[in-house]
């Protein structure tokens, strides 16, 4: 089993800098996908897909896409939990895509994990508040200035490598 | 010369009887709303512990802090930051910053939130007094918010020290 196949089954076991690694290591692998997803989104305004054993439904609605999810085989889908606002500009707006796919895939892969030996915690739909492209992620909501500063000083490198390597 | 007397126009009512109507069926939906319980929320945060879980299918050490918010109505998620405070050298100082987290209610239980994933990496083998604690707010299905803080209590020693941040 590969490290990321493992991750996918680590759930709410998967710590902070694990999030944060697998949203950077998702964002690279997955460029070429999630463009074409965008892509899907933009022109039919609906998207369905899944991810380790979650579904997410996204929307596109007055210039903003928010998603939804639920585990694979459940009726429950859970509030909308994120929101990005597009620009209109279809270069920027991929971009912001690509970025939001990554994280809401991160988010489904923490609450709805493939089966695996690691005890889950039943029910609930817990995400970081704050996404792994901004600022505030890294400053907790506080000020931008600070949060650039920890954004430079937070190195993934060793989880990313594993992620690419093993 | 005859006496008259006057109409008694007291008993008369002086508001248009739909506007009377009108009134008691405002007082009737205010009560009924004033019937429900007031929305009380707390968030619960039980003491920070070395997780066991964590070591037998991680195979590494973490302090785990387990955090549910709860109310009296339904809500539809809560918004935390959970802090783990230390004892060192007689001082109460913070051991790790979590970032800050939202958790959803589900079908089954929408007036509670269960925070999952919070825990940090530590080094066994040097007992540390910890204590946990947790402050945000409730969103309530009717769209109110409840600002919610809660610690753990007591500081308890663990085995188990978080690196410095």
């Amino acid at each position: 089993m590969s490290y990321f196949e493992e991750f996918l089954r680590l759930g709410e076991w998967l710590s902070q800098d694990d999030r944060r690694a697998l949203y950077k290591y998702l964002l690279l692998s997955n460029k070429e996908i999630y463009e074409v997803q965008a892509n899907l989104l933009l022109n039919n305004t609906k998207l369905n897909k899944t991810i380790a054993n979650g579904e997410i439904l996204y929307s596109f609605k007055n210039g903003r896409v928010n998603y939804i999810a639920r585990e694979i085989a459940s009726d429950e889908f859970t509030p909308e939990m994120r929101e990005i606002k597009l620009t209109g500009s279809h270069f920027i707006d991929l971009a912001r895509l690509r970025k939001f796919f990554a994280q809401s895939d991160v988010d489904v892969i923490q609450n709805y994990p493939l089966p695996g030996e690691n005890p889950q915690t039943e029910g609930g739909f817990g995400i970081d508040t704050y996404p792994y492209y901004s600022l505030a992620y890294y400053s907790n909501g506080k000020n931008r200035l600070s949060g650039l500063v920890k954004k430079f000083r937070t190195n993934d490198r060793e989880i990313l490598t594993k992620l690419r390597t093993l | 010369m005859p006496i008259t007397i006057s109409k008694p126009i007291l008993l008369m009512p002086k508001v248009p009887g739909v506007f009377v109507i009108g009134l008691l069926a405002a007082q009737f939906l205010l009560f009924q709303g004033g019937n429900g319980p007031d929305p009380k929320c707390r968030v619960s945060v039980e003491r920070p512990h070395h997780s066991t879980s964590l070591k037998e299918s991680q195979k590494f050490d973490a302090i785990k802090l387990n955090v549910t918010s709860t109310c009296n109505v339904p809500q539809d998620y809560t918004r935390i930051t959970a802090q783990i405070q230390k004892i060192e050298n007689n001082r109460e100082v913070v051991a790790h910053n979590f970032s800050s987290r939202v958790a959803a209610s589900t079908v089954k239980s929408p007036e509670t939130a269960v925070f999952k994933n919070i825990f940090i990496n530590c080094v066994p083998g040097v007992e540390v007094a910890y204590k946990g604690f947790a402050k945000g707010y409730v969103l309530l299905k009717n769209g109110e918010k409840i600002k919610v803080v809660g610690t753990s209590g007591n500081y308890e020693a663990t085995d188990c020290e978080i690196g410095a941040q």
